[in-house]
Parts: C-alpha cells; sequence; structure tokens
C-alpha cells in the first residue's frame, strides 16, 4: 500500500514544518490557558444564568465561561484553525503538484512501483503531519489545564472536540491534496488549495459576525465543526463530524483515481 | 520476438505537434535509433512506453505488458535516462542513489563500478551539478539495477566526448550481455556506433526504418583524391579522416541528419 522510503524521505520534509507550528501552537494554547480566571469566569457565568437573553445578546453562553468554553473562544477560531490549515496547504502542495512541475516525479513513476502506492504513500505523509499535529495539541492542552487548573478541564468534551478539529483539517488536507493531483502547475495548485479554505474561512468569520451575513454558514465547510454545539451536547454536532471525515475520505480516493489517470508530461 | 512494440500511436498535441500512426518495434537482444530532430516527437513516444502518457490511439507493449496498465511490471526490469534529469534537488548525489536503491528495491546494485567508470563523485546536491553530472547521474541510477531493457532520451546530453565514448562502450558491452536498447538522439553519429537499426522519425511520423549499416552507407559519399606527394598525401589523410594509399587518399563525407531528413521528404518545411 505504502512505499516505506519514500515515506521516511516526505515525512522527514514535514518535520521542520512541524516543529515551526507546533512551537507557535506552544506558545498560544500555554498562554491563553493561563490568562484564564475562574472566578471571573464564575461571576460572569451566574450573571449569565441570572439574565440569559441580556448576556446572549453580548454573545455570551452559559457554558463558555468554563475552561473549555474559554478555550473554545479563544484558540479553536483561529489558531487551531489556521496552523494545521496552512500545514496542509503546503504539504499538500508540496507532495505532488511540485514534483509533477519540477519533474521530480519521474524518479518516483520511473519504477517498479505503483502510481496508486505513491499517491496512498504521500496521503499517509499528509495525513500522518495532521495527526501529529492534532495529538500534540490534545496532549498540550491536557497538560496546560491540568498544570494550571487541575480538574477544572471537561476532558472527555475536550477528546470530542478535538476528534472534530481532526476531522476538519483530514478535509482541508484532502482538499489540498486533490488539486495537487488534478494540477500539474504548483500555481494552480496552491490557488484552489489555499483559495478554497481561506475563502471558507472568510464566510466562516462573516457568518460568526451574525446579521444577515449568518447565511453565509450554509456555504462554507468550516460550519461543520462546530465546538460549541458539541460542548452543548447538541447531536447534529456528531453527525457533522461524520461528514467531515466521510467527505475527507472520499477525496483522498478520488485523488488516488485522478494521479493514477493523469497524464505526467515528465 | 519483439521487446518492445508500438502499434498506431497517436498523440495529437493539436497545431501539427505530436505523434501520428507510429509504429515500430525493437527486437529482443537489439539496439534501435530513434533518431529525429528537436521536437519531432521522441520524447513523446518515450513517454508512452514510460507509463507517463497515455496513448489516445494505438497501444504500446514491453514484453507483451501494456505500457500504461502495466507499467509498474515492466519498470522492474527497464532503466530510464530521463531526457531532462530533474530530480530531488534537495538531494545529494549520493542520497539520491541511496533513495532510488531502497525505493526500488534492489538487491544486487551495480553502482560502486558505474560511479567509476563514469568518474563520478556523486557527493554534491543535485541543486549544484552542472547538466553534465547530472547526465552521469541519471546513467548510474538507470542501469545500477541491471535491467533488460533500456530506454534512453538523448543520453548523451551534456556529456564531454570522453564520458560520451565511455557511455557508448558501456551501451555496446549492454548489448553483448543481450539487452534489448531504445536509444533516442538527434545525433547521427551517436546512434550509428551502438545501433542495429534506425528510425528516422519527423514531424510525429516515422519516415524510415532501416539498418544502421544500410543508412549509414546511403549517406555517406566517398571521395578519391590524389596528392603530389606522399608526405602531402599522408597530412592530407591526417586532417580530413581519411585513409592514404600511395599518392591516393579516400575521404568520406556524411550527410548532415538535416541532408538524411531531406533526403526523405524533400524540403517541405518552406
Ligand atoms: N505537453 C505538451 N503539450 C503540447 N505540446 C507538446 C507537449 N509536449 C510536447 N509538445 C510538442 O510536441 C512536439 C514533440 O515534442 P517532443 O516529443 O518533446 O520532441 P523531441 O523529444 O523529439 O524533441 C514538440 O513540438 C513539442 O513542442
Ligand atoms: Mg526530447
Amino acid at each position: 500500500m505504502i512505499n516505506l522510503t519514500l515515506y521516511k524521505r516526505e515525512f522527514k520534509r514535514s518535520i521542520k514544518i512541524l516543529i515551526i507550528f507546533a512551537a507557535i501552537i506552544t506558545m498560544y494554547v500555554s498562554i491563553i490557558i493561563s490568562m484564564y480566571d475562574p472566578e471571573l469566569m464564575k461571576t460572569l457565568d451566574d450573571f449569565v444564568k441570572a439574565m440569559p437573553q441580556l448576556m446572549s445578546a453580548v454573545g455570551m453562553k452559559a457554558n463558555t465561561t468554563s475552561l473549555l468554553g474559554f478555550m473554545v473562544s479563544y484558540l479553536y477560531g483561529f489558531i487551531l484553525l489556521i496552523f494545521p490549515m496552512i500545514f496542509c496547504i503546503l504539504r499538500g502542495n508540496g507532495l505532488i503538484a511540485k514534483y509533477t512541475e519540477n519533474g521530480a516525479i519521474v524518479s518516483l513513476i520511473a519504477a517498479p512501483v505503483k502510481r496508486r502506492t505513491v499517491a496512498c504513500t504521500q496521503i499517509a505523509v499528509l495525513v500522518s503531519g495532521i495527526t501529529i499535529l492534532n495529538l500534540y495539541t490534545t496532549i498540550l492542552e491536557l497538560v496546560c489545564a491540568a498544570v494550571n487548573f487541575p480538574g477544572a478541564l471537561d476532558i472527555s468534551k475536550l477528546l470530542i472536540i478535538n476528534l472534530g478539529l481532526f476531522c476538519l483539517h483530514l478535509f482541508i488536507g484532502s482538499i489540498c491534496f486533490i488539486f495537487s493531483c488534478f494540477f500539474s502547475d504548483t500555481k494552480y495548485s496552491i490557488g484552489f488549495g489555499a483559495g478554497i479554505p481561506a475563502f471558507m474561512y472568510i464566510l466562516q468569520m462573516l457568518a460568526n459576525a451574525g446579521g444577515r451575513a449568518e447565511n453565509a454558514k450554509y456555504f462554507t465547510f468550516f460550519t461543520l465543526f462546530n465546538p460549541d454545539n458539541i460542548i452543548s451536547s447538541s447531536n447534529n454536532s456528531y453527525i457533522n463530524i461524520f461528514i467531515l471525515l466521510v467527505s475527507a475520505i472520499a477525496l483522498y480516493i478520488s485523488s488516488i483515481t485522478i494521479f493514477c489517470r493523469k497524464d505526467l508530461y515528465i | 520476438m519483439c521487446e518492445i512494440k508500438i502499434e498506431h500511436l497517436t498523440r495529437n498535441y493539436g497545431g501539427g505537434k505530436g505523434v501520428f500512426n507510429l509504429s515500430f518495434d525493437v527486437k529482443h537482444g537489439e539496439v534501435f535509433g530513434f533518431l529525429g530532430p528537436n521536437g519531432a516527437g521522441k520524447t513523446t513516444t518515450i513517454r508512452h512506453l514510460m507509463g507517463f502518457i497515455k496513448a489516445q490511439e494505438g497501444s504500446c507493449t514491453i514484453n507483451d505488458l501494456d505500457c500504461w496498465k502495466d507499467s509498474e511490471k515492466i519498470q522492474l526490469k527497464l532503466g530510464y535516462i530521463p531526457g531532462e534529469i530533474s530530480y530531488f534537488d534537495d538531494m545529494s548525489g549520493t542520497e539520491f542513489l541511496k533513495f532510488t536503491a531502497n525505493y526500488r528495491k534492489i538487491h544486487h546494485n551495480l553502482q560502486k563500478d558505474l560511479l567509476e567508470r563514469f568518474e563520478f563523485d556523486p557527493k554534491i546536491k543535485i541543486k549544484k551539478m552542472s547538466k553534465g553530472m547530472k547526465q552521469k547521474l541519471g546513467i548510474v541510477a538507470a542501469f545500477m539495477h541491471n535491467p533488460d531493457i533500456f530506454i534512453f532520451d538523448e543520453p548523451t546530453s551534456g556529456l564531454d566526448p570522453l564520458m560520451q565514448n565511455r557511455f557508448i562502450d558501456l551501451v555496446i558491452e549492454e548489448k553483448k550481455n543481450g539487452k534489448t536498447i531504445l536509444m533516442s538522439s538527434h545525433i547521427f553519429e551517436e546512434v550509428e556506433k551502438t545501433c542495429d537499426r534506425i528510425g528516422i522519425i519527423r514531424q510525429g511520423k516515422m519516415a524510415a526504418i532501416d539498418s544502421a549499416a544500410a543508412l549509414k552507407e546511403r549517406h555517406v559519399r566517398h571521395y578519391n583524391v590524389k596528392l603530389e606527394n606522399e608526405t602531402l598525401a599522408e597530412s592530407f589523410a591526417k586532417d580530413f579522416n581519411g585513409i592514404s594509399n600511395g599518392l591516393n587518399v579516400t575521404v568520406s563525407a556524411r550527410q548532415s541528419l538535416e541532408e538524411i531528413f531531406m533526403n526523405y521528404y524533400g524540403d517541405d518545411r518552406k
């Protein structure tokens, strides 16, 4: 299914980016978790319970005042979405399209290795990177929370949220990868692979701004990952995570097919 | 038995470019020269044989295996030198050869012998290699798994004359070992030394296929020159690559590839 030699080479090439992004994530996660103030949040929470309408008008819901809710508001809207997304874009493009464009893919194809194996190996490299980033984030969050506020974190909910985040990134990765297989030109591979997720993210920000723009949420896949709903145990949120996972798998399989059928002018 | 077989292959890029209804074969143990000017369609044909692109019409087989569908089975016993060497340029030559050996799962590696033969030290980064060095790297990578079939796309480009000769020697050796070789070139001299048969392609169509000897005979002119004295005759022979016999010297002139093409086509480029 995969070629170990190629896997090792490509994985090594992921490591540098992974270390940089892990460092950025470490900085943000540790600082933000340490900024959580249970006393202040408790006061706010009491306000919310006393007058829910008033507080929800200013964007406060009962559960945002928990440690997990606090983390969701400050980490899951930007940092933990964007950096793994950039990882997907860089590696997604670098694993296929870059080699097709500069011709280096010739040494992978002119060998007794199936194209399918090449594609599967590169997917494995991408998915490994995404897994490592998400796993690292989860462990970091658990450690920071345990050190600063022992017992305050709803661990099982956090795990579900991070599972959702993982599926979201698998899906973003699959978008980047399919364009990397489709185009032989990195200009287009990056253009679509970065452009579509970025555009979707902007729609998501618009939708969050509320008002009439809220309808934008129907046009962006980021809606499918909603940590607030996971905290409030809304049923839909589990289905949405599942949709992300299935879509990602479908896109990865399509990428393999595209790559196997593709004419390579090398 | 035909090892490499191309039947009615067509790949139309539009604008009269590509290859059109191309058919030829290379027999077991034969060295076939695939000769044509730049843009004739040599690389395009080779891409089909390598399974890089799919035939629009017609078919390519190697050992009765379909070049598109069964590419990875064919590649097991095939050595290929691309027209343009563009390997992972973040690697050094040494790293690349090691990678290739592991990637292909080569057990018996001829790399050391090949590096010595071409006096090539692959330690430096591929990015920093000259064209000739990259070409040597390509040659080592193509030969090191001891394939039965070779496909070379203009293999000596970038090599100095000494190394070109080493390559030709290597090809002749492999021919003696019974290997089947397809070699593209736009230089007649390069293929005539090694090839049994030569196919001439122009504007995507095969103009002629003939034995190398016959082609050579047809396109070489001999002149007999008589000189005043023997010393003069000898130096004339030396200067013009002729054979002296007393006062007589025989010199030969070969038509250029373009002239040969014109012979087959007439000059229809105007
Ligand atoms: N991918 C492509 N798309 C369009 N035209 C191409 C493509 N590849 C090659 N060509 C054109 O087809 C012709 C044959 O090219 P090629 O097979 O590379 O010639 P050769 O190797 O004999 O020099 C050339 O005119 C070239 O410009
Ligand atoms: Mg060419």
